[in-house]
């Protein structure tokens, strides 16, 4: 190892690691959180049997609130988040390079990749009046008199699994996504691709071929509340969580392999700083060498996870369809299945970063209130400290804990019940078909709590 | 600006602003800055563990450094130039360290770094500082500086190292709390320092290491280790750290009961910034910590102590001002506020006015030999040895009281002085 360097003075005086680590203890390392886990694993079996027996399942009804003129056409709205994008940019470029201090870094990781999601699994799909794209790719279409496309469409989902495997690789491999110039060429260059694309497309193409579009869409459709849009119509719809899902049609092949990638990128991100990992890759998780010591083995990890995440699902599948004894193609069964994993990808990604919501968070309100270091307060809040004190209080962690186990647990119930929705329509009758299905939902219950209690290296 | 409470605000939007007309403002504002020879700003490259596994140290590093430059340049700045500083992350990694020294010198011109906590960072670190010949000034607690393993450009003046910190105890433990010592630490290289240092330190105090238990870092339960502690042992050390500390407290609690048990002593890393008066933590009572700092402001504390900590926004408890469990790396995170001042007496000492004068400026350190105690050097009095590029301070050994680590014992200095291993100033720039 590089601590024990070559001008050691024999082993009493050997220079080493100093410093210990900087990992907090863990509150939760001191919770039950085995109990937890084999209680959850129950409610959800449980669920499964009394589901496929008693064949009375919720209806999942939707509920016109209210109906009313659009008030912000979409096209404006998204020319006014490329203008924000193009100042945050600005920013990326040219501003203070530590990423807790910059706009750019902190909007988008902690805005864009957790807040944002949070609120859709709320209030809807928020991200359709954000998309930086469409209105540009609008504009400029019309200007240049462009309406055809190239035929990127036949492609299906395809480019928005590349896209999301690339920006997993950047979020969980690459060695510095948080630094903001870094981030500001990544950003920069991706929106450029995806504007010439959809340019040449059809502005369209981007709700189906880019990644960012398509995960913040599906994770939107859990959301008890939903605007739809018409023309000039907006209607306002309600309904329990999952409703919408009901209403969508069978996902095709490519967005069924596109959801299981986003699923193993939540996963392999828990996942890659568990002590469980750290040990298997050789690593020592109290003194982690960091990102560039461990590049080629997370590379494998992330593919390796994506194939077993793959594999457990479509393979589940694949045996419900043969214990119920269907003969019709794989993706017909497979397509309308694979829409309850959707529940399971939006509880995980809201249990997940529920922590770093409340700490990088702060760092956001604080550069929001004051961006150019001045002293403002453009929020109206007074200069304040970030404090992350909360980590180490009992009572806090144990609700956080609390939590995280409300929404994993919470997603996988509905994941089952739709799922048992989905089989119902697709005529399934042999409840021994749920089987499989249902296994692998215990598993992921518990996968899922687990990888949120493990002790963590980073 | 996010960590900074309204008194600090003047300064910042200079170091961190990234805007062109931010020196040109400051100096508008700051009117006591003396005619120097040329009036631009200092430029000091800050390498932070702004992420990775240094994350929580450096956001304290980064705290206290804003509260010192405000106050560095309240005072005029250094050699009446304003000083600005440019926080760089190197996600608590070494080839990011490497890239992140060449950033802040040939790209931000930064006149010199300082600041890195993580020893293996340091080490990855140091050699690229070398070969730019760049002052790189640390801030890590580690014995690589003294050992020799780094260059003439990388010094520590701002905290002493880890082997001047365990020996250092060995005399106190011996005479007030006993000589068999049973030593429990995690198994790798942060450990062993532990078990070698103090093994090598209670031996030459006459007492004895009875038992050394190492136990796996990725372990997070540790009831069948703790049957391993001899029944006759007077002293047990321990230096368990990172998220199972909690778990181990609970369960030497748990192994002990109400019944006897022997002197504990460990070392603060284990739980720094963590409330030791929280709850799961009640059996660390009436045991013993080493500090390098006392986190509980003390009654005989200095007048500069309160300053310090009002400047940096920590409260008595060594808490955040704004969140009481917000408790501070206090142990650690002045070095970054000494090694500053130790940066303004040494561009001072050398006349420091451009980057041509860097060869100067480590010149001027290494012919340091102490600093006195005070609002530069909040921690206490030092001795500087200029051939090892080490600092030595006294170190603290306090007793968990009512839940607050009250102190019991101040080393001298010289309890923590070894024999050199290396003369930098006899290589080569």
């Amino acid at each position: 190892m590089i601590r024990r360097g070559g001008l050691a003075l024999g082993l009493a005086l050997a220079p080493a690691g100093a410093l210990a680590c900087a990992l907090p203890p863990s509150i939760i390392l001191t919770l039950p959180t085995g109990h937890y886990m084999a209680g959850a694993a129950g409610v959800v079996a449980l669920t499964a049997l009394w589901g496929g027996a008693a064949r009375r399942l919720p209806a999942f009804r939707a509920r016109l609130l209210l109906e009313r003129a659009v008030f912000l056409p979409e096209t404006l709205t998204s020319y006014l988040s490329f203008l924000a994008l193009l100042g945050l940019l600005f920013l990326g470029f040219t501003g203070t390079r530590d990423p807790m201090h910059n706009l750019l870094t902190l909007v988008f990781w902690t805005g864009i990749w957790v807040a944002l999601p949070l609120a859709s699994l709320i209030f809807g799909n928020l991200w359709r009046a954000l998309n930086p794209w469409t209105g540009p790719v609008r504009l400029v279409r019309h200007l240049i008199g462009r309406t055809g496309g190239i035929g990127l469409s036949r492609l299906g989902h395809w480019p928005a699994v590349a896209g999301l495997l690339a920006f997993l690789w950047f979020q969980l491999v690459a060695l510095s996504p948080d630094d903001p110039l870094v981030l500001a060429q990544v950003i920069g260059a991706y929106w450029l691709v995806v504007f010439l694309l959809a340019v040449l497309e059809g502005e369209d193409w981007v709700q189906e071929g880019e990644f960012m579009t398509l995960y913040l869409g599906f994770l939107a459709r859990i959301a008890p509340f939903w605007l739809e849009i018409d023309g000039r119509r907006a209607r306002l719809y309600a309904g329990l969580p999952g409703t919408q899902i009901l209403r969508l049609p069978p996902l095709t092949p490519s967005a069924v392999i596109f959801v299981t990638l986003a699923l193993a990128g939540l996963t392999f991100d828990g996942l890659m700083e568990t002590f469980f990992w750290m040990a298997l890759i050789g690593e020592n998780p109290l003194e982690f060498t960091g990102r560039s010591a461990v590049q080629g083995v997370n590379t494998l990890g992330l593919l390796a996870v994506w194939a077993l995440t793959a594999g457990s699902i479509l393979g589940a599948l694949a045996l419900g369809r043969r214990l119920g004894r269907h003969t019709g193609p794989f993706w017909a069964s497979a397509g309308p299945a694979m829409l309850a994993f959707l529940a399971i990808a939006a509880g995980y990604h809201a249990a997940h970063y529920l922590v770093t919501l409340l700490t990088s968070g702060q760092y956001v309100l604080a550069a929001m209130n004051d961006p150019f270091f001045r002293g403002d307060a453009l929020l109206g809040l007074e200069p304040f400290f970030v404090g992350f004190g909360f980590l180490t209080d009992q009572a806090a962690m144990t609700a956080i804990w609390n939590s995280q186990f409300a929404l994993i647990l919470g997603a996988h119930l509905l994941a089952l019940l739709l799922a048992l929705h989905l089989s119902a329509r697709l005529g399934d009758t042999r409840a021994i078909a749920h089987l499989p299905m249902t296994a692998l939902m215990v598993g992921y219950t518990v996968l899922g709590l687990w990888l949120l209690s493990s002790p963590r290296g980073v | 600006m996010t960590t900074d409470l309204a008194g600090l605000k003047t300064n910042r939007r200079t170091v961190l602003g990234g805007l062109a007309a931010g020196g040109a403002l400051m100096l508008g504002a700051a009117p006591r800055f003396v005619q120097a020879q040329s009036s631009a700003p200092i430029k000091l490259g800050f390498q932070l563990h702004r992420t990775g596994i240094g994350a929580a140290y450096g956001r304290w590093y980064e705290r206290t450094t804003q509260a010192a430059l405000k106050l560095l340049n309240d005072q005029g700045g250094i050699n009446g130039r304003p000083v600005e500083i440019v926080f760089e992350d190197d996600g608590t990694d070494p080839k990011r360290g490497a890239e992140v020294v060449e950033k802040l010198t040939t790209q931000a011109g930064c006149d010199l770094i300082f600041g890195p906590l993580f020893s293996h960072v340091v080490i990855g670190s140091a050699p690229r500082a070398g070969e730019l010949k760049v002052p790189y000034l640390v801030c890590s607690e580690g014995y690589h500086v003294a050992s020799g393993m780094l260059n003439r450009w990388t010094l520590q003046p701002g905290i002493t190292d880890v082997r001047a910190q365990v020996s250092s105890m060995a005399p106190w433990v011996m005479q007030n709390l006993g000589k068999k010592v049973t030593m429990v630490f995690p198994d790798y290289a942060f450990g062993h320092d532990h078990r070698d240092f103090f093994t090598e330190a209670v031996k030459a105090q006459g007492g004895e290491v009875i038992a050394q238990i190492a136990i796996p870092p990725t372990e997070t339960s540790f009831t069948r280790y703790l049957p391993q502690i001899p029944a006759e042992t007077e002293v047990l050390y321990h230096v368990m750290v990172g998220p199972a500390v909690l778990t181990f407290v609970k369960e030497l609690g748990e192994f002990y009961g109400s019944g006897a048990r022997p002197q504990i002593f460990g070392f603060i890393d284990s739980l720094e910034a963590v409330d030791t008066a929280a709850p799961g933590l009640e059996f660390l009572e009436g045991t013993h910590f080493w500090e390098g700092h006392c986190r509980v402001k003390q009654a005989d504390a200095p007048e500069w102590e309160g300053t310090y900590r009002a400047a940096v926004g920590v409260d008595d408890n060594g808490a955040s001002v704004s969140d009481a469990r917000d408790v501070s790396t206090y142990a650690h995170m002045f070095s970054c506020w000494e090694t500053l001042f130790v940066i303004k007496k040494g561009m001072e000492a050398s006349g420091y006015q451009s980057t041509a004068d860097r060869q100067k400026f480590v010149e001027a350190i290494e012919a340091m030999t102490a600093f006195d105690a005070g609002l530069d050097h909040v921690q206490g009095a030092k001795t500087f040895n200029g051939k090892t590029h080490q600092v030595f301070g006294q170190q603290f050994i306090s007793k968990v009281e009512g839940g607050k680590l009250m102190r019991v014992h101040a080393t001298s200095i010289e309890d923590g002085v070894y024999p050199d291993a290396v003369d930098y100033t006899a290589q080569s720039f």
